[in-house]
């Protein structure tokens, strides 16, 4: 909870309005990014971001399972998110429970896309070792670690750079005789396939202030929203996710130019993205 | 016989249950392959929504209370209130809004566990909550609890639909009735109100709750990979879906306005 | 002392009467409002005293279930007319220009119960390998009562669980016989689950009101055993199928003396069949009696309240007698009901 005064708040509302925020942005310009990889090294892929206040750790681990009776093909993921009471002190106990939950929805939504697979961040069929018999489950985990606004596009954020660390081990299947026995799985633990995260879409959230909305909202600035939409967006412009939040009703013109505005904004922010965790990586390999 | 004892119980399939679903899959590739209509299996034409019946009142014991049956989907739900917070909550000048969504154990064809539905609760809550004035009950709460008593397909909107017009059976004080419908996209195609064979296979989906009178969505969400134009389109495509079935509330209410004034 | 007090606040309160509306005298002094209505021998919903609710019964109101029956208790008023023209464009919702009938509410009911039979297959215990089984569950969704929510079950469920479970197997109405499949590899067990939709009084005789209909309604539904030893369902006609039939001849249980139950309220003088929650909420003693199809006793409960004489005791019995005999006419004509409405 922000305790904020009316003159504080109306310093926010009339610095959006002048496109000049508290901190010295424009409305659509997003906080200092840095990006980390490899911070778990227990994990198949890890990383860390930092968007301006705002903390996260991913890490994401495979693990051999059994695929779904009603989708043989295909491999499973999981998405979980959880919110560290040294974030806010109304996360301790069961207080971060509802937001942990609205986060994992939101996220899940972006990224698995639609019942068929089609849209999703991450193609399941890829995940498929032995059809009907052994796949890859996915388990993402996100802890966000400090918080300061703008939780969800800094988690998609931190997914995305994790995925991209992400290497799964070479599997060798030998298929026994008998067809119903359970094949024996050989991992490897040298040769690791990397995951092609091309297609995993960042999110971007529009926070309406007043008649402006804004990007990368801190929690001070959220405190003001009448609501909010995430709009996830792939690299080819594709929308492949929105959820908006906030309980104001919002004029459909409104929304659809919010997803123009955010199809604009996600195009930089994927190239400014992909330039981190490329630096990220040559950090790592040296 | 230790096969069936490590998995417990189960309900029979189907005979060739596996066979018949790829073949539907297979027929469904086929339609889109053609790129050409084809007929969804109720014979309902892709922007044509199911007969929908809705009624005020089927709980005595409630403030409020609607049914609503589309096709096999039967929701209904009680709205209690405004009543005391029941939990020791902060003062709050503005009165609160508590939904509550929850299955039957045989709203699914595999026996569920009737437990309740924590996201569809708060896409719930979010729907209806920019239409509910919540300044006109302060200090108190407001209920709203669903239950489906069969799943069968579009179910997050007809509860939302429900609700409002449990609602307005309550005589609590809205900006507008809100309505909401959802399409299925299949690749290029986009069908309104899917039932839950269509919702099985469909490449993305998309929501909207829409208060007509006033043109504002309080609700939108979407999954799948969609263009911007189509996006413009199946909203479009809901919100008049949206408008008509807000017309059908207002009939509804109209009804029982003059039925109880008689 | 304490039938004093009572006595002068029941004056003060008729007192009070000439000048009140009925509503608030209704919910402020309910007790006299009660007592009112029964000197002149009239229930509050305007029922004589032994008279039960009238009681409807739907089978088949839920598609996914094997069997399903929808029961409803109190005068049913009709709260809304059909819209026969609505004046939008028929581009959607085209049916409803013709009015449609509803598989569900087509009218308001003031107790209404849904019970669910759903069939899986287990493997039956060793010590009765010929044998299914039953597990009974009665649930309060928050929806049916303000005084249950979410998260909290409502303390009397369980409750009923337990003595619906109890009247069903003593009164023998299954035979769990007919649950077995296989002898000793595979046999159904029926899950009854049955939701109170709106709580109004006499819960009991209600939820088995419906568990009766439901296990009537229920048909079995044609099973085949795979090489792997698992059960699957075949469709279609019995005469031709490439399966093995298991259960050709088990398609419908043979129901054995059906229970039914009338819960008396019992107020000084007055025996008050069937109370509503209304009545229920000032009432302090009932007795619930269970008779099955020959008349013969099943159950009879009394916990605690007023001590009562034997002759009321005999009293309840028969009414339960006659409401027993009702109910069958209504079972059976719900049936004959459905099965006119499915060769149409």
């Amino acid at each position: 909870m922000v305790g904020l005064s009316e003159g504080e708040k109306h310093f926010i509302r009339g610095g959006i309005e002048q496109d000049i925020r508290t901190d010295g942005r424009r409305r659509l310009q997003f906080r200092a990014l840095s990006v980390e990889t490899g911070v778990i090294p227990q994990a198949n892929g890890s990383a860390r971001v930092r968007l301006g206040g705002t903390e996260i750790i991913t890490s994401v681990k495979a693990e051999l399972g059994k695929p779904s009776i009603l989708h043989p093909d295909k491999g499973k993921v999981s998405i979980f998110v959880d919110c560290s009471p040294t974030a806010e002190p109304m996360f301790e106990g069961r207080g971060s429970e509802e937001l942990s939950a609205e986060l994992s929805v939101a996220l899940q939504r972006c990224l698995l896309g639609g019942k068929s697979g089609a849209g999703a961040a991450i193609d399941l069929s890829s995940l498929i070792v032995v059809e009907g018999k052994v796949c890859w489950d996915l388990y993402i985990d996100g802890l966000v670690i400090s918080s300061d606004g703008n939780l969800l596009d800094a988690l998609a954020a931190a997914i995305k750079v994790a995925l991209s660390d992400t290497g799964i081990p070479k599997v060798n299947v030998s298929l026994s005789a008998a067809s119903d026995e359970e094949p024996e799985v050989d991992i490897s633990d040298e040769e690791f396939l990397q995951f092609d995260t091309s297609s995993v879409p960042v999110i971007i959230t529009l926070t309406k202030v007043g008649r402006h909305y804004i990007i990368d909202a801190t929690s001070e600035e959220e405190s003001q929203m009448s609501s909010a939409v995430s709009v996830s967006v792939n690299r080819h412009g594709q929308i492949c996710g929105l959820t908006k939040r906030g309980g104001a009703g919002l004029d459909p013109s409104v929304i659809f130019d919010m997803i123009s505005v955010a199809k604009h904004v996600s195009q930089q922010f994927i190239s400014l993205l992909d330039s981190e965790i490329a630096a990220a990586e040559a950090e790592a390999a040296e | 016989m230790s096969v069936q004892a490590a998995t417990g119980t189960y309900s029979p399939a189907a005979a060739a249950a596996g066979d018949k679903r790829r073949e539907k899959r297979e027929e469904l590739r086929r339609h889109l392959a053609e790129d050409a209509d084809w007929p969804r299996a109720d014979g309902r034409s892709f922007h044509d929504c199911r007969p929908a019946f809705m009624q005020t009142g089927p709980t005595t014991a409630a403030s409020g209370s609607a049914y609503a049956e589309f096709g096999k989907t039967k929701v209904i739900v009680s709205v209690f209130g405004p009543r005391e917070s029941k939990k020791a909550m902060m003062y709050s000048d503005v009165g609160r809004l508590n939904c509550n969504v929850s299955y039957t154990t045989f709203a699914t064809p595999v026996r569920g566990q009737g437990a309740d539905n924590k996201e569809y609760s708060s896409m719930l809550h979010k729907a209806l909550e920019g239409a509910v004035m919540l300044h006109t009950f302060p200090k108190t709460t407001v209920d709203v609890f669903a239950l489906v008593l069969e799943s069968g397909g579009s179910d997050l909107p007809i509860i939302i639909s429900c609700a409002s017009l449990a609602l307005a059976d309550a005589g609590i004080m809205m900006y507008d009735l809100v309505t909401s419908v959802s399409v299925s996209c299949f690749r290029k195609n986009i069908i309104i109100d899917p039932t839950s064979d269509e919702e099985a296979w469909q490449d993305g989906s998309l929501v909207v709750a829409f208060m007509p009178a006033r043109k504002e969505i309080t609700q939108l969400t979407l999954t799948g990979e969609w263009s911007d134009s189509r996006i413009t389109n199946a909203v479009e495509l809901c919100m008049d879906a949206c408008s008509k079935l807000s017309d059908i509330l207002r009939d509804r209410l109209k009804d029982t306005a003059t039925l109880t004034s008689e | 002392m304490a039938a004093e007090t009572e006595a002068a606040a029941a004056a003060t309160a008729s007192g009070l009467a000439g000048e009140m509306e009925v509503e608030a005298y209704r919910r402020l002094f309910p007790l006299a409002f009660l007592e009112r209505h029964l000197r002149e021998s009239v229930r509050p919903d305007g029922r004589h005293l032994s008279e039960a609710r009238h009681t409807t019964i739907a089978l088949g109101a839920v598609y996914s279930a094997h069997g399903s029956a929808l029961i409803r208790l109190g005068e049913t008023v009709m709260r809304s007319l059909p819209s026969s023209s609505s004046p939008f464009s028929p581009l959607f919702f085209p049916a409803l220009l013709a009015s449609r009938a509803p598989q569900l509410f087509d009218e308001m009911p003031s107790q209404a119960m849904l019970a669910s039979v759903k069939l899986e297959v287990m493997s039956p215990p060793a010590e009765s390998p010929d044998e299914g089984s039953v597990a009974v569950e009665f649930h309060m969704p928050p929806i049916c009562s303000p005084l249950v929510r979410p998260g909290r079950p409502a303390d009397v469920a369980p409750v009923i669980s337990k003595a619906l479970e109890d009247v069903l197997m003593s009164s023998g109405t299954i035979n769990l016989k007919d649950l077995c499949l296989i002898n000793g590899k595979a046999s159904w067990l029926a899950y009854l689950d049955i939701y109170c939709l709106n709580a109004d009084g006499s819960l009991f005789d209600a939820a088995l009101i419906s568990a009766v209909a439901a296990f009537t309604h229920l048909e079995i539904p044609l099973v085949s055993v795979g090489d792997d030893g698992r059960v699957f369902t075949v469709g279609g006609n019995e005469g031709k199928t490439k399966f093995e039939l298991v259960n050709r001849e088990k398609r419908k249980l043979a129901l054995g003396g059906i229970p039914f139950s009338l819960t008396c309220a019992l107020h000084k003088d007055n025996v008050l069949a069937d109370p509503t929650s209304e009545e229920e909420s000032v009432i302090e003693t009932y007795i619930t009696v269970v008779v099955d199809s020959s008349d013969r006793l099943v159950s009879i409960q009394k916990l605690g309240g007023a001590v009562t004489s034997m002759e009321t005791v005999k009293e309840c019995i028969s009414l339960a007698k006659e409401r027993r005999r009702k109910l069958i006419e209504i079972l059976t004509d719900s049936v004959e009901a459905m099965e006119v409405d499915q060769t149409e």
